[in-house]
């Protein structure tokens, strides 16, 4: 079958990490994955125009299958691995104590190892095997957050573990429920965990099966999606790893998880009679991870926490997207590139900060505009972009995402979201503000900056600056042909 | 043969509380590796009967959880010198009572459950394993010793396997080898990371794994 070029999407990240740990030294290792990993991100893009352009495609025995909410999906992940992957090569060469080679090929496997199992997560058709992805996403990660040992890095590390393990294991309950009600449907065979063909028999399946499925999933996967009050594990983690990792995490481990939800929300919907039951829950969820998140974000004083606490908002963000129909389905899948490209850039410039001026404490880190004038500037134009000033595109997919709610005449919906995007304005930019002007605290000695720091921080920006202004045709198709499948179109 | 997988089941509740009423870390590992080794013969006696299948599921599960886990779990303690779980946050008593509430909601829960209804083949495996869930979960937020909290991530798995053989019985092979290895490396991976605590701080209470807030 033609579709059975996807089986190297999650080949070749395998036989990079293989890779890794043959080669001699720690500049050869990260030299491998800023090439290689853009290299594998091109091919991968490739096969993704195939799906836009002709349709999805399916791996002989139905294993792996990409339609077109995963192949945008699978588009952003690889984005946002390619970026991080060149920035991770910037990080490590700047760090004061160069990594060892025993370190920098721990980073190496589990850094491929872990774009293997999220394209498995992406690609997979069975729902079991998707679980087993997520799963192995988790334990591929966690030794990246305690890179650097330190009593706190591994507090994140344990914390992680533990939170996201078991939160798993509960959408592990949920996929055995779903399968469950699609075996009562057939007649035998295998095929009854393929989400193609539970999604052909989702009208015939018993709903009350199925509610009860979409909770457990909603709570496990949402676990990971850093859902609030299911957050936990997230601003530790997020604040204690390496910045490529954070920049990662937040980019699109988390949106791994939402993806998940996602692919079940067609089948709960067609299940339930399409009343919005599981839309309804989302828009809970999303709604309360954003209240909360702007509570921690007027208080915070870590540069990196500060960040973290942002994901949790923008994943309630696309929650609430997901929850308010066609149009704001649209909105949420344009506001997971948004938030994924910013929040990459966000990391970055976090980290690079945080170099230079020896901590992540906002307190000290002030005059960033003078002390590094290309991160000072990324990290200020990040946090901007982040809480949804225009012309950046963040803006045009929230404000999508409150005409959605209006139009679905979910007042309430609305009302709640602006007042939560409005704390969260007022309390970042205040952070923000503070850290870029001012006297540079102990006036740290500007380092040389490359071209490729300089498009690090140029690139995504512009990205999003371009997006918020105008929305190309295809992209825009992308993105429709996308949601329809949120709304239970077959492909 | 619901005989034997009502046995088996019974005799999984009675480890769920005698892990409850534990203080010994070692004794706690033998208990769950006991637990482990009883949930790799449940497919054994499930309605799909002996067949090279299961077989090779049952001696998969065995290996693991009888033997690999305790030893990597030991081998993980050895260096930490801790020997007891002491004063956890819910005492020995009344995590023994608050377990057999469990079972008692347990069982309620499995009468309430919208399953489909041609699954439960045996009375005691639905509530038997939401129980053992349960009580995996008691287990996990009640303790404060690391490794105690891996115990429970044990026995939380041990309950789902069994849940899914009930609702589920005929999940692909390579699903469940897939799941197999994400434990294996889970409880491979907590295992280090105890090892690494113990290193770093001389203690492995997570409770005191606390200076990251807010």
């Amino acid at each position: 079958m033609p579709g059975d070029v996807l089986w190297l999407v999650i080949a070749l990240p395998a036989a990079g990490s293989l890779l890794c740990l043959a080669l001699p030294s720690a500049r050869a290792i990260l030299a491998a994955t800023a090439a290689g990993v853009p290299a594998i991100a091109t091919a991968s893009g490739a096969v993704v125009w195939q799906v836009f352009a002709q349709g999805p495609l399916m791996t002989t025995g139905r294993w792996l299958h990409l339609d077109a909410l995963s192949a945008y999906h699978l588009a952003v992940m690889m984005l946002i691995f390619a970026l991080s992957s060149v920035f991770a090569r910037v990080y490590f060469g700047a760090e004061p104590v160069p990594l060892s080679r025993r370190r920098a090929r721990r980073f190496g496997a589990l850094w491929y190892g872990a774009l293997a199992a999220m394209a498995l997560v992406v690609l997979s058709n069975n729902l079991g095997i998707m679980w087993v992805g997520v799963e192995a996403t988790t334990l591929l990660t966690a030794f990246l957050i305690c890179l650097h040992v330190s009593p706190v890095s591994l507090e994140a590390t344990w914390k992680y573990l533990i939170v996201c393990s078991v939160g798993v294991a509960f959408a592990f309950m949920g996929t055995l429920l779903m399968g469950s009600a699609a075996a009562a449907c057939s007649l035998g065979g295998t095929q009854f965990l393929n989400w193609t063909y539970v999604h052909d028999i989702a009208p015939r399946l018993d709903p009350k099966v199925v509610k009860l499925a979409f909770i457990f999933l909603l709570v496990g996967y949402g676990t990971k999606a850093g859902l609030a009050p299911l957050h936990s594990w997230l601003p530790d983690a997020h604040s204690q790893a390496p910045a490529p990792v954070s920049a990662l995490f937040s980019g699109f481990l988390l949106n791994t998880a939402l993806y998940c939800i996602m692919r079940f929300i067609p089948i709960v919907e067609m299940a339930t009679g399409n009343a919005g039951w599981s839309r309804g829950l989302l828009v809970f969820f999303g709604l309360f991870s954003i209240l909360l998140a702007a509570a921690f974000i007027l208080a915070q004083h870590d540069l990196k926490r500060l960040l973290a606490y942002h994901s949790v908002e923008h994943l309630g963000i696309i929650a609430v997207g997901l929850g308010l129909g066609p149009l704001g389905s649209f909105a949420a899948l344009f506001h997971t590139l948004n938030h994924s490209v910013c929040k990459a850039l966000g990391f970055f410039s976090a980290g690079r900060v945080g170099q230079i001026y020896g901590t992540h404490d906002m307190r000290r880190i002030t005059g960033a505009l003078k002390a590094h004038a290309l991160w000072g500037a990324g990290l200020f134009g990040s946090i901007l972009a982040l809480i949804g000033l225009a012309p950046f595109a963040i803006f045009l997919s929230e404000f999508l995402i409150v005409k959605a709610a209006a139009e679905t005449r979910a007042y309430g919906t609305l009302v709640i979201f602006l007042a939560g995007a409005g704390v969260v304005f007022i309390g970042a930019l205040r952070h923000a503000i503070d850290m870029a002007w001012g006297t540079p605290a102990a006036a740290p000695a500007p380092r040389r900056t490359s071209v490729l720091e300089g498009a690090l921080v140029v690139a995504p920006l512009a990205l999003l600056l371009v997006l918020g202004l105008w929305m190309p045709r295809p992209f825009q198709d992308m993105l429709s042909s996308a949601a329809r499948i949120l709304g239970g179109a077959a492909q | 043969m619901h005989g034997m997988t009502d046995g088996i089941m019974a005799a999984l509740l009675v480890l769920n509380l005698a892990l409850l009423g534990t203080s010994r870390l070692a004794f706690c590992i033998t208990l769950v590796a006991a637990q482990g080794v009883l949930t790799g013969l449940l497919p054994l006696v499930s309605s799909s009967g002996v067949t090279l299948r299961t077989l090779f599921l049952a001696a998969a599960v065995i290996a693991l959880k009888g033997v690999v886990f305790p030893r990597l779990l030991s081998n993980a303690i050895r260096g930490a010198d801790v020997r007891r779980e002491v004063e956890p946050y819910v005492g020995w008593g009344l995590s023994l009572l608050l377990g057999l509430g469990l079972l008692g909601i347990s069982f309620w829960l499995g009468a309430k459950l919208p399953l489909p209804a041609a699954a439960p083949e045996a009375a005691l495996v639905v509530p038997g394993a939401i129980c053992t869930i349960l009580i995996g979960l008691l287990v996990i937020v009640s303790r404060k010793k690391a490794v105690t909290q891996v115990a429970g991530y044990l026995v939380l798995e041990n309950g789902i396997a069994a849940f899914g053989l009930a609702v589920v019985p005929d999940v692909p092979l390579l699903i469940e080898l897939g799941i197999l290895l994400d434990v294996f490396v889970a409880v491979f991976v907590m295992a280090i990371m105890i090892y690494r605590i113990s290193q770093e701080f001389d203690h492995i209470d997570a409770d005191r794994l606390s200076a990251l807030k807010g």
